[in-house]
């Protein structure tokens, strides 16, 4: 049985959106504090723990010589990657003129910015000497002493930097319409806030025209930004000598992958603000639908990508690269390997079934698997290589210590922090964008109706 | 940094190390270490241990990989060793350290050019510029590279241990990487001692930890730019030539080789094969 | 001149666009398309065409802050490349393009991003006190149509205004 259904109920009327929308600045279901209150607590795992490792050193974490990196790496191309959908599934949704990102692109684009932001902790957290972070930055020094712009790490700062500026300004400009709603709406400090965020927004014909090109603009640019920032994160593996690290194929598989968990994150939280803001209206399944088909059709570009690195290393038949693929399949990280091959190219198979589209919590338990999947995928990529390099005598198994587990732990309970105060200070769903796509929707389908009639008079205009 | 000194040399700027570099070598420190001389003795690492400082670990941190020591001493079986008895097995000791490559894997990924290339052929790690990224030791292909994951200073030297320090050279905090610098104390030593007398460095006038240590003398370090060095000798000895991927190894009395050529590291350590007994 | 602003708010964009097309006609003489500024709930590209195309300079300042970025990150790595010698690490050259590639690429960006970031702020005219026919009813679901006038103009206008059924009028003594 196929079921089609609209995006949207065009007949909804613009001031209910407004209501619907700003409603949940003001009451969530209780879930909403519970999710809060545990990520909560997940953070302040993480923060003990980080005050403890910063204390001591790097000792306690079980790193050691061939495992100088492990988990938080990992987790830097974890968050990072999951940055990637948001901001650019938006922009590309936005210049081929998709209008069923309109409700969910602004949680997306929160999704972004603040898993960039939990990113940027991880080099931090890692580096054996924190407090030298700023070294990095290329500012004058009067020592005449540059950071080094060879290494992939100098350019992940500028890359992140950029990145981050990027999407935190598109996020940003597109809530200002928003913002001035809210403005309109509120009292207390919340009119405080929303007064100072809106800079004075009255929508204008000038202010729209601007706001369009800027917009777009905005867009053109974060297309290549997003796309050159995950490569620029694989050539923190690409630019090595080590064997599974210097693979060619890293840049595209890197952002097929950064595409794939972004994707399956947006299911997460699509489903999860869905039901603690009764936006049943706004998120429908017919979006959802779109976006799962989304996600399959990227799982399989990600599927495709893996496959061809094993058949290129093993084909390459470089003997460290072969023995490393080998170990990956048969060694002691194995079921890591096919945990990461079953979740993220079997399961996404259940995308594929409409009935599992339109459910709900099969999506969120799906998303759920995908994201483990890729996670798993980050490990696979820095572990085995490291207990497996060049040099025999060196090699070694090693396992992330608790003081790893607990910041990594914290770090989702961080991002959930930023994305849930987020979504109950700033309207979640986008107001005005939506007023749009209902607007244009609803003349669609009276043009269909009656193409004569339900165009404004416009003669003498040109 | 201004304009007219990327233009007026931008040639010399953008050679790399295939058309020379951009350093004139003053001096070309490398070694020879003769396998064949090698009994597995450890007094090497024992010898650099007390030279550069290293920290004491103890046997649980060393359990978990998290040892100081520069120099090891790899041990490596036959394939078949497990069908044969001990002095059969073929037991063979590979002392490791840094190998000082010309074009090394470790420099071009550390953020802070805290690794870099001396004039005289050095890997230097500049500890108080390191911010620990670790990512030199994930790019090195030897993994002969070392992190201080705690504050080993507080307990490797309890009193009075600590009068047995080297005052050449510093004690590391946590967070900073180091490596084998092939006693760059004596290096430098030796320079300022040649300069204030108005020579050249005189080869044998010093040498390092390790090979000061070794009972069968099978470390050989030296310069060779200096065409009259032991090291000099046993490079062209045993034809091993510099920036090259493979050795020509035509003629089976030629034991030299550099660990990881094929990689285009360029070592600075020749390596001579075991003879086997049973090949004689 | 202009002495009274007057702000028409209208139920949907066909009913302010009539209204906006009789201004456009010039049935009220003295008053043009020019002086009318039209707040909206959302953004729609067809108001260009009853108010004319009145064009934007933000792409060039998204122009220049691209060639900006361009030429001031190579100069900028180049150099601070050039002054610090001990650098040249791994064989590499002093200079290398592949990695100061990757860095421009960056920087272009940067500096565009925000360079247009800069110029929405300028352009939009924004950071500015919202004038007292502000209604909150256009962030709502209204169209508002502000026109500047004199005052001899404002009866026929607000006759126009009923004429195209609009919801509200008000108006204000700006001198």
């Amino acid at each position: 049985m196929i079921v089609s259904e609209k995006d949207i109920n065009e007949q909804i009327k613009w001031a209910q959106i407004n209501k619907d929308v700003l409603r949940s600045l003001e009451n969530p279901r209780k879930a909403y504090w519970v999710a809060l209150f545990i990520c909560v607590a997940m953070f302040s795992c993480a923060i003990v723990a980080e005050i403890y490792q910063y204390n001591v050193g790097m000792g306690p974490t079980n790193l050691n010589n061939p495992h100088m990196w492990d988990m938080y790496i990992a987790s830097f191309v974890f968050w990072i990657g999951m940055s990637h959908s948001g901001t650019l599934l938006s922009a590309i949704l936005h210049i081929i003129h998709a209008d069923w990102r309109k409700p969910i692109y602004r949680f997306a684009e929160a999704m972004t910015t603040f898993s960039l932001l939990t990113a940027g902790f991880f080099p931090m957290i890692h580096l054996g000497r924190v407090w030298n972070l700023y070294w990095v930055l290329p500012y004058v020094s009067d020592r005449g002493h540059w950071p080094n712009f060879r290494s992939p790490l100098a350019w992940d700062a500028f890359a992140i930097s950029t990145y981050l500026s990027a999407s935190m300004l598109f996020l940003f400009i597109g809530m200002i319409p928003d913002l001035a709603i809210c403005r309109d709406n509120t009292t207390g400090w919340r009119k405080k806030l929303y007064t100072l965020l809106s800079l004075g927004w009255t929508g204008n014909d000038r202010q729209w025209r601007t706001f369009r090109k800027t917009y777009l603009l905005m867009a053109c640019f974060l297309i290549p930004l997003a796309v050159s920032v995950h490569s620029i994160v694989s050539s923190d593996f690409a630019m090595a000598i080590m064997p599974g690290w210097h693979i060619t194929s890293f840049p595209p598989y890197f952002v097929a992958g950064a595409l794939y968990s972004g994707c399956a994150a947006i299911i997460t939280l699509f489903v999860m603000l869905r039901y603690f803001f009764r936006f049943e209206e706004y998120m429908t399944t017919a979006i959802m639908e779109k976006t799962a088909k989304l996600t399959f059709a990227i799982a399989m570009v990600w599927t495709y990508l893996n496959l061809v690195e094993f058949a290129a290393t093993w084909y390459g038949h470089n003997v460290y690269d072969k023995e490393l693929l080998i170990a990956k399949a048969v060694g002691p990280y194995a079921w890591v390997f096919w945990t990461m091959i079953f979740c993220g190219m079997v399961v996404p198979f259940a995308l594929a079934v409409q009935k599992f589209r339109r459910h709900m919590p099969t999506m969120f338990v799906v998303s759920l698997f995908l994201n483990l999947s890729m996670y798993f995928e980050r490990w696979m990529i820095v572990a085995p290589t490291l207990s497996m390099s060049h040099q025999t005598h060196q090699w070694d198994v090693m396992w992330p210590s608790i003081i790893q587990w607990a910041i990594v732990f914290g770090s989702f309970g961080w991002f959930g922090i930023l994305f849930l105060v987020f979504v109950k200070v700033f309207p979640s769903v986008s107001m005005y964008e939506v007023k749009e796509m209902v607007y244009h929707r609803k003349r669609e389908a009276e043009s269909d109706e009656a193409p004569a009639t339900g165009k404004p008079n416009l003669e003498g205009a040109s | 940094m201004s304009l007219s000194n990327i233009l007026n040399n931008w040639s010399h700027y953008r050679r790399g190390a295939e058309e020379g570099g951009h350093h004139t070598y003053e001096h070309r420190w490398a070694m020879a270490i003769n396998l064949d001389m090698c009994i597995g003795c450890n007094a090497c690492s024992t010898a650099c241990y007390s030279e550069n400082n290293l920290a004491v670990v103890g046997r649980e941190k060393f359990d978990k990989g998290q040892a100081m020591h520069w120099l090891r001493l790899e041990r490596y079986w036959d394939e078949d060793s497990a069908e044969k008895e001990f002095p059969d097995s073929g037991a063979k000791f590979l002392p490791m350290m840094c190998q000082q490559c010309g074009s090394a894997t470790c420099e071009p990924v550390c953020p802070v050019a805290a690794t870099y290339h001396t004039p005289d052929g050095l890997n230097a790690q500049v500890y108080n510029r390191c911010i620990g990224s670790r990512y030199c030791s994930n790019n090195c292909p030897f993994r002969v590279r070392y992190f201080n994951f705690y504050s080993y200073y507080e307990t490797s030297w309890p009193e009075p241990l600590n009068l047995q320090l080297n005052p050449d050279i510093t004690v590391r905090d946590k967070g900073v990487m180091e490596k084998c610098t092939f006693c760059v104390q004596r290096i430098r030593t030796a320079q300022d001692t040649a300069k204030m007398a108005d020579r050249n460095i005189i080869d044998g006038e010093f040498t390092t930890a390790c090979a000061q240590a070794c009972p069968t003398s099978a470390i050989v370090f030296g310069d060779t730019m200096d065409a009259d060095s032991q090291v000099t000798r046993l490079w062209k000895k045993h034809q091993v030539v510099r920036h090259t991927t493979k050795q020509d190894k035509r003629n089976p009395e030629l034991r030299g080789y550099r660990i990881f050529e094929e990689l285009n590291v360029d070592p600075s350590i020749m390596y001579l094969e075991r003879v086997r007994d049973t090949e004689v | 001149m202009k002495n009274y602003r007057i702000l028409g708010l209208f139920n949907n964009f066909e009913e302010a666009f009539g209204a906006l097309t009789d201004i456009r006609n010039n049935s009220v003489s003295g008053v043009s398309i020019d002086d009318v500024t039209l707040n909206s709930p959302i953004e729609h590209p067809e108001i260009e065409e009853v108010l004319g195309d009145r064009g934007t300079h933000l792409p060039k300042f998204t122009f220049a802050g691209a060639i900006f970025g361009l030429t001031f990150g190579f100069l900028f790595i180049a150099g601070a490349q050039a002054t610090f010698l001990v650098q040249p690490q791994g064989g590499k050259p002093v200079i290398p393009l592949p990695s100061n590639f990757v860095l421009v690429y960056e920087m272009l960006i940067f500096f565009a991003v925000w360079s247009t970031f800069f110029a929405f702020l300028f352009l939009s005219k924004l950071f500015r006190k919202r004038h007292n026919l502000y209604s909150e009813k256009v962030s709502l679901d209204q169209i508002g149509v502000i026109i500047e006038l004199d005052k001899a103009q404002l009866e026929p206008l607000k006759d126009l205004f009923k004429q195209h059924k609009v919801l509200e009028i008000r108006e204000e003594d700006i001198k």
